[in-house]
């Protein structure tokens, strides 16, 4: 099988909650092939990254949309709800990037797994909905997670459905790392070490020289590239160009982890990597 | 000119009726999806409603642990609902539930602000409290605070979610309407006097013409009293209805859909009003009364007196559950054809019982499509409903005075 290269762009710019400016950044993304849109940025964030995924979610047919969960301010039990929705109205194209803005490295960890737990109290084939029958769901299938962390207590079962693709792409950056099972995909500095994670994504700056990274993907070193942008129209139609060869002729259907080739759906994680 | 009547679209979950997600007019797997919303939304429009709206719950709608199985109840996020539809709309109004007590002011604000300016101005808020208690656990409590003090904490958190709009609005630029329009649903004193000093729209239930007219009063005094313009707030109680070519038709059809609430379902939804199993006793036999009074987390004395009649007269509890399910959550509802319910809207309008009315399909999406076809161009041709919207922002739309921009109010 051959390896897909994966397009990783990242967006903070107070300019993304301009609606006329977020669609067109939304446009250049998908013409130049990203797969995954981080929005919001470490630091600050000027928006809610959520709401603007939600918003875009009707607007792409093959960009991820990686919204930063700030668990300074973001509470599991409406993250799991707010994610779930996002997931099932942009088809399956979300991820999300946990970061702890100021807060500790273990509310960030407690928090995505209080968040996952909540999505684990229901199984994907919950629902049954026959008229005939009048049998809406299979109550068997549904749970309290009775999460107890060291900064959460949740007891569930959350009133929103498991996300489309039972959890969206866990996406870490290796300058905020949290310490879970299961991450999909993990961000790093040159120099800096890759935490274990499916998918390694080299961070580089837009003036990068693609080529020389080109040779490092075929080479195995990293599965793809992750652009911080700070002029996105113009870069991503620059990248979108560099990278063609690369990110031309990969699948374009299907959800985001299919794409990824990443396992569909991780229910209870917790028990299978543990 | 005549009063302008303002509609709102309740569109939670998949109909007012809990046994509307069975009528063949019901798409209940489409509340999973964008096309779903995106038509709905478009169709709101087209009927030039002021605002879609959505209310929130913050707990699993179970009973004491057991998930209904007759109910179609899980949903997603009204929020993430509400801003996609934003991305696929131009015109209609996004009022979103969010507690009080469940969010930090931070949250919220930044939520509401990026929802103002993505939607070009159409964002409201309705402020509520949180009254079930089985919220509490998901938030590692154990029980919800007192219900005046959660009215305080809504008053500060208000506040707060001003001072970081204001704040906000001065670093990047105001957003569209600089604030959510904000909107509430208390019913108790403590609720009404909240809603009078800060609601500009008020959603409530008022099942009779003398009831929205003597609550709408109630509040406009209220307003007054709190030094506020009471024509800068809307009455918007709630109206569920079904429509059909004659008066006996809809009836049929409202039978219809109760018909297809069979007693197991019933149960269900009794159940979860009260919020106390029923689901494992026979439903041939008697209501279990004090089994209720023991559980349930409401009131008792008020429980307990709807529970004395039926109770005494032997009503069976399937029986009984079925006939609870008939008046759904004490709103109006309307059976009859689409000239009646437009001059039952004009009439309640022109008495003072509202200013207009908050919908409540029965079932989802025909109900609305059929509401949208044959009733707005009833209200249009009768002046009372704009053909084209007066401007962008839903403060515009509802007729409401700007907000300062300094937000001194
Ligand atoms: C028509 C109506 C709709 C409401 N919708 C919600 C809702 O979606 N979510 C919620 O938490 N509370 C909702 N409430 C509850 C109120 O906001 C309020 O918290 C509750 O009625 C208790 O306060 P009260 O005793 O002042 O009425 C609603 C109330 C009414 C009357």
């Amino acid at each position: 099988m051959t390896r897909s290269f994966i397009l990783s762009a990242g967006i903070g710019d107070p300019a993304l909650a301009d609606p006329a400016m977020a669609g067109e950044i939304l446009s250049a993304a998908e013409a130049a092939g990203v797969d995954l849109l981080l929005l919001g940025r470490n630091d600050s964030l000027l928006f809610d990254p959520q709401v603007i995924a939600a918003w875009a979610a009707p607007r792409v047919s093959r960009v991820g949309l990686v919204p930063l969960v700030s668990s300074r301010i973001a509470h599991p039990f409406h993250v799991a709800r707010s994610l779930s929705a996002i997931d099932y109205l942009s088809g399956g194209l979300l991820g999300w990037a946990p970061v702890a803005q100021g807060g500790s490295a273990a509310q960030l960890a407690d928090m995505v797994r209080a968040t996952r737990a909540l999505w684990d109290g229901w199984d994907d084939d919950c629902l049954i909905i026959d008229k005939a029958s009048g049998r809406y769901l299979d109550t068997t299938k549904v749970r309290a997670s009775n999460y107890v962390g060291t900064h959460y207590a949740v007891r569930g079962p959350v009133n929103a459905m498991r996300p489309k693709q039972g959890h969206p792409v866990l996406v870490c950056d290796a300058a905020s790392p949290f310490a879970v099972p299961g991450i999909d995909v993990v961000i790093a500095a040159e120099g800096q070490a890759f935490p274990a994670a499916a998918r390694r994504l080299l961070r580089v700056d837009a003036g990068a020289d693609m080529a020389a990274l080109t040779a490092r993907f075929s080479a195995g070193e990293i599965d793809g590239l992750h652009i911080e942008l700070t002029h996105p129209a113009a870069e991503l139609a620059r990248i979108g160009k560099a990278l063609a060869p690369l990110t031309q002729g990969r699948p374009a259907a299907g959800t985001l982890r299919e794409r990824l080739g990443l396992p569909l759906s991780l229910r209870n994680i917790h028990e299978e990597i543990a | 000119m005549p009063r302008p009547i303002h509609l709102w679209a309740f569109l939670q979950g998949i109909g007012h009726y809990p046994s509307g997600w069975r009528h063949p007019g019901a798409e209940p797997e489409g509340v999973f999806t964008m096309d779903y919303y995106a038509r709905v939304g478009r169709l709101v429009e087209k009927g030039r409603f002021d605002a879609i709206v959505f209310g929130d719950q913050l707990q699993s709608r179970g009973v004491r642990g057991r998930t209904p199985e007759h109910l179609a109840m899980p949903t997603l996020d009204p929020m993430a609902l509400l801003s996609a539809i934003a991305s696929v709309t131009q015109h209609v109004g996004l009022v979103n539930t969010l507690s009080t007590t469940y969010w930090s002011p931070e949250g919220l604000a930044e939520r509401f602000a990026t929802m103002d300016r993505m939607s070009g101005g159409r964002a409201g808020w309705n402020i509520v409290t949180t009254a079930h208690p089985d919220t509490a656990p998901n938030f590692g409590d154990e029980e919800l605070p007192e219900k005046s003090q959660r009215y305080k904490m809504a008053a500060q958190t208000v506040a707060q979610a001003q001072a970081i709009w204001r704040e906000r609005n001065a670093a990047l630029g105001p957003s569209p309407q600089a604030r959510p329009v904000f909107v509430q649903a208390g019913q108790s004193g403590d609720g009404r006097d909240f809603a009078a000093s800060i609601a500009e729209a008020i959603f409530c239930s008022a099942p009779t013409i003398e009831e929205g007219i003597a609550f709408r009063n109630d509040m406009r005094a209220r307003v007054a009293a709190a030094g506020r313009d009471p024509d800068a707030v809307r009455i918007m109680p709630g109206l569920s209805f079904i429509l059909a070519e004659t008066e006996a038709a809809a009836i049929a059809k409202d039978q219809a859909i109760l018909d297809l609430a069979d007693e197991a379902l019933c149960i269900e939804y009794l159940s979860e009003s009260l919020n106390c199993d029923l689901t494992g006793f026979d439903p041939a036999g008697p209501i279990p009364v004090d089994h209720i009074l023991s559980q349930t987390c409401f009131p008792k004395a008020d429980i307990g007196r709807a529970l004395e009649k039926p109770a005494a007269i032997g009503l069976p509890l399937g029986k009984f559950a079925s006939g609870y399910v008939r008046t759904p959550r004490g709103h109006n509802v309307f059976r009859g054809t689409a000239s009646q319910l437009a001059n039952m809207m004009i009439q309640w309008v022109d008495a003072g019982a509202c200013d207009g009315f908050t919908l409540q399909p029965a079932y989802m999406p025909g109900e609305l499509e059929i509401f949208v076809e044959e009733v707005v161009p009833i209200l249009q041709a009768a002046g009372v409903l704009r053909t084209e919207y007066p401007g962008s922002t839903l403060r515009e739309t509802m007729g409401l005075p700007r907000w300062p921009a300094d937000m001194a109010a």
